[in-house]
């Protein structure tokens, strides 16, 4: 499944090994956004035992903080029964980010989660 | 001279105005206010600040086009400003609301007024636990990440003209 990125969503490539998720978040329905990268996320964790998960996001939004929470708890769920890696990419100066990253790591049990700075 | 257009002009460099939108705000509008926006921003300060004054700029864009009760199809009417100011910038945005729910928003923001940097973060993981309260057409976290975002914050309901408007204010130092 691929999704081409805008000025308001990210980029989405989801296979049966990988998922990456790269640019802004802000769309005006995020229903609309997360329902389709959910689905395609549990159909190729279904039929795959080790998945890296890849997110590099510049600025989301409160509306998509809730997509992400679902996300990653959803992530740590099926993390009891296979292995998946989070790797969490920011900009170096970007504290926001950086800061946004942790505060889900917090909560990740099942996952191998790691904070990556980028240039 | 007595000269509207002068006038305006002179409010807005005098209080360091240097982006302002007023009228019918859309989704689609905000797309294009964003890049005009960050276009503006990314000239002079350093990314934490901007992306800051981005994020509550976005929030306060969000609540009129969801929350402001002067309509026109799917845009709500208000305003939204960005001041360069000696505290700071400062983004502000007022729009009309329903007088019934000033109570419910004086309870939301009231308690966030008081809390420091850590209460906030757990507010705001609260509240994404516990999913969006009734009648929130978003996360209900907009508020809280504004809060978290600014260096203070303030707000106040003023009746005027027969309606009840929403003012809120948020610095970024």
């Amino acid at each position: 499944m691929e999704m081409a990125g805008t000025t308001r969503t990210p980029e989405v490539k989801i296979n049966s090994s990988s998922c990456a998720i790269t640019g802004e978040c802000y769309p005006e329905d995020i229903s609309e956004f997360s329902g389709p990268v959910m689905e395609a996320l549990r159909d190729n964790l279904n039929s795959s035992d080790s998945f890296t998960v890849t997110v590099e996001l510049y600025y989301f939004n409160s509306s998509s903080a809730k997509f992400l929470f679902d996300f990653f708890e959803y992530l740590d769920k099926t993390g009891k029964e296979k292995q998946i890696q989070v790797i969490w990419k920011y900009r170096t100066e970007d504290d926001a980010m950086e800061e946004a990253g942790s505060e889900f790591e917090e909560d990740m049990e099942n996952v191998s989660f790691s904070l990556e700075a980028i240039n | 001279m007595e000269n509207e257009t002068l006038k305006l002009h002179e409010l807005m460099i005098s209080r360091g105005t240097f982006f302002c939108y007023s009228g019918p705000l859309s989704e689609e509008v905000l797309t294009s206010l964003s890049g005009a926006v960050k276009e503006q921003l990314s000239d002079s300060e350093d990314l934490p600040v901007v992306k800051k004054v981005f994020g509550i700029f976005v929030e306060q864009a969000q609540n009129i086009i969801r929350y402001s009760v002067d309509r026109l199809d799917q845009s709500g009417v208000g305003s939204v400003a960005i001041s360069k100011t000696e505290k700071g910038f400062m983004i502000e945005a007022v729009n009309s609301i329903d007088s019934k729910n000033v109570d419910k928003l004086e309870e939301i923001l009231k308690p966030l007024t008081a809390m420091n940097k850590d209460e906030l973060k757990s507010a705001y993981k609260d509240r994404l636990r516990s999913g969006p309260p009734d009648g929130s057409r978003g996360a209900g976290l907009g508020f809280i990440e504004m809060a978290r975002r600014s260096s203070k914050f303030d707000y106040d309901f003023l009746e005027h003209n027969a309606n009840t408007y929403f003012i809120y204010r948020g610095w970024v130092e």
